[in-house]
């Protein structure tokens, strides 16, 4: 086809015919749906489709077992029959009973479970392939309530805003510190973040594996990284061309911001950890537990503290708003995690959290690039950078 | 469970081929009894929603409840409309070539097995092409009874054949059953007499475990092993390994449901679990 020179680029037409792709994609995808099976035929036959259920969360209420499943195939899939602890039961469903892809129902079974001991459950499809989830221990699952939203809070405010606080403490003594080794601090908060957002991100892909594989696998992990990463540095322009530093590197109260925020996303993760895990009696919520966490997230209140140690005196109320910033996601996330519960919620999470902590790290080396004596190269940034990771891998070890 | 609680497939008149067996015929010398078995590849509905690519004869599992008198002559024709090669092998007294291990009846062929109907008893058939486990846990079995010449007394028969299904290829059991369908006789009871002699055939055909049994509730019965001898037990339970098989003589004393049930827990609750419903 020749184009002539008088169609104006960008005309109507040229426009339609862009849709032209698209409607012809649309003619072979209903094409192949009704003719496609003859040339899968020539190839050979399809294997039967496993007709595994995603058991996604098994609650043990006074006489009665739910246990919420999730087709995680392409093909229906059938609930036909359950057991427990290799016993065929009576059950119901609330919800349908052949579930379409990625569709969820929750299956009841009226059961006098015994308390703190294993059990199995097991649910059978039409074609008979029995899914068998093994719980090391019954724990009843309590319903909503305001004593264990307050609980959760009370966690939730133990491991976030408490050590973000006390880290903050630190900033008079900063103010003192001479230049040299308030670039170590600022190298170290780039340390920790570093640290951070590694660990997020190992998390997002460990919990992303155990996903179907319908819900897109390690996409789903980038597109998360992405966004946040792409969100932060949207504000942080918008924050530095505000600021007087004038589109430079972001610096003070800014730069303490973006941290806080980077640290809050990552705080939100460990709440909705926390949470989940002691929602499914997975995790044994001891004190020691707790106090790990509170050691291992001080060192976050410094982070904090670094960029603004230079900067004019900040107000008791902006140093309240950032410890909230940063502390207070981990309440929403552990009531998150305690009372919803989602494999797929805690991916996307912790991928912001990944992105938004490397989006930081990067404002701080900036930072660090331009305000450090003797340069990023200097034996205190250097120094301050590896003591950041080397501080969270060690207190890391105590909430492990 | 009991009743509409238990979770089993299917009407209240659904297995009664399987369960009441043919009367039985006097003895009568020189009397030819012909049997046509069809093997078929069929899906069966095990428990409700479960379905089962069973092998079978005649399209049910188990297969078809033959009966003859010692001393018939027995001709039962084997035509395989199945996607494998299958044979039928007889428990009993027969010559060598009608035994169904080396007469190998490929898919679309046919065979006739012709002997006489010796020695009286509770018998059994499966099929004996290899691999055998699979041929046999995929529902290729049924019962085979052998009447005296001197007939046993009068009696409400039953046939009770064990088994068991292994839905997901493990190599172990998820349902088990009597005649194929799990919790069927818990959802429909089977009704008897008081006083009246009630008579079960009983046999093993379950693949992979190696025992199965039958414990009966408040009652006890005469035990007859392979249905042959002079030798009776008197219990409220019998354990059989696969193969085995025996006749059971009730005289319930009660009314009322009585259980029965594999004395193993895990099939009792796998399926393996019926009521007696006694009326005057």
């Amino acid at each position: 086809m020749v184009v002539r020179a008088d169609t104006a680029p960008g005309g109507a037409r040229w426009r339609l015919w862009a849709l032209g792709p698209l409607l012809l994609l649309i003619v072979v995808v209903v094409a192949f749906s009704a003719w496609g099976d003859s040339v899968t035929d020539l190839l050979g036959r399809n294997p039967p489709p496993a007709d595994q259920v995603d058991v996604r969360r098994v609650e043990f209420k006074p006489g009665e077992i739910r246990i919420k499943v999730t087709n995680p195939q392409r093909d229906d899939l059938t609930v036909a029959s359950v057991t427990v602890d290799d016993a065929i039961v009576p059950f119901t469903l609330d919800g349908p009973a052949t579930l379409g892809r990625l569709r969820s129902s929750t299956i009841v079974v009226p059961y006098d479970w015994v308390e703190d001991e294993p059990i199995a459950v097991g649910v059978t499809s039409s074609t008979g392939i029995e899914t068998v989830e093994q719980i090391p221990a019954a724990v009843g699952t309590p319903g909503p309530s305001i004593g264990r939203a307050t609980g959760y809070a009370a966690i939730g405010f133990l491991v976030g805003i408490v050590p973000v606080a006390l880290g903050l403490l630190w900033l008079p003594s900063l103010r003192r510190a001479a230049p040299r080794w308030l670039a170590a601090f600022m190298a170290l908060t780039a340390g920790l973040l570093t640290f951070l957002a590694v660990e997020a991100l190992s998390e997002a892909l460990q919990l992303q594996s155990a996903l179907p594989a319908g819900l897109g696998g390690a996409g789903i992990v980038l597109l998360g990284v992405a966004t946040s990463w792409l969100t932060l540095t949207a504000i942080s322009h918008t924050l530095s061309r505000r600021g007087k530093s004038g589109g430079g590197a972001l610096g003070g109260l800014a730069l303490a911001t973006l941290v806080a925020i980077g640290i809050g996303l990552h705080n939100f993760g460990e709440g909705l950890a926390i949470g989940t895990s002691f929602a499914l009696s997975e995790l044994a919520l001891g004190s020691f537990l707790i106090v790990g966490f509170m050691i291992h997230n001080i060192t976050e209140g410094l982070g904090i503290a670094a960029p603004i140690a230079d900067g004019a005196k900040t107000s008791v109320a902006r140093l309240a708003t950032l410890t909230l910033v940063a502390g207070g996601p981990a309440i929403l996330g552990a009531w998150l995690g305690g009372f919803i519960t989602s494999d797929v919620l805690a991916v996307v999470f912790f991928a912001a959290a990944a992105g938004a902590a490397f989006e930081v790290v990067t404002e701080v080396v900036r930072y660090v690039a331009r305000k450090a004596p003797g340069g990023i190269t200097s034996p205190h940034v250097l120094g301050g950078f590896l003591a950041g990771i080397a501080v969270m891998y060690i207190t890391g070890l105590v909430a492990a | 469970m009991i009743g509409e609680q238990a979770p089993a497939v299917g009407g209240p008149r659904d297995l009664d081929a399987l369960l009441y067996p043919p009367e039985p015929l006097p003895y009568r010398p020189g009397r030819v009894q012909e049997y046509t078995l069809a093997a078929v590849d069929q899906e069966i509905e095990i428990a409700p929603g479960v379905f089962f690519p069973a092998w079978t004869y005649n399209g049910t599992v188990p297969g078809p409840v033959i009966r003859a008198t010692e001393g018939d002559l027995l001709r039962v024709h084997l035509i395989n409309g199945g996607s494998h090669p299958h044979t039928i092998h007889f428990h009993g007294i027969h010559p060598a070539n009608m035994d169904g291990v080396f007469e190998i009846v490929q898919p679309g062929g046919q065979f006739t097995y012709e002997f006489e109907a010796r020695p009286a008893g509770m018998q059994l058939y499966h099929c004996h092409a290899t691999p055998l486990k699979k041929h046999i846990h995929k529902g290729l079995y049924g019962a085979f009874i052998i009447d005296p010449k001197k007939p046993r007394p009068p009696a409400q028969e039953l046939v009770m054949v064990m088994n068991g299904y292994d839905t997901d290829g493990d190599g172990s059991n998820n349902f088990y059953t009597v005649n194929g369908r799990s919790f069927y006789y818990a959802k429909y009871p089977i009704t008897v007499k008081r006083s009246r002699l009630v008579r079960v055939y009983l046999a093993n055909l379950t693949e992979f475990d190696l025992l199965n049994s039958l414990h009966l509730h408040g009652e006890f019965f005469r035990h007859q092993p392979t249905g042959t001898g002079e030798h009776w037990e008197y219990s409220d339970t019998v354990v059989q390994c696969q193969g085995q098989r025996g006749v059971i003589e009730i005289e319930f004393a009660n009314t009322g449901h009585f259980m029965f049930h594999a004395h193993q827990s895990e099939f009792a609750e796998l399926g393996w679990m019926g009521f007696f419903n006694v009326i005057d």
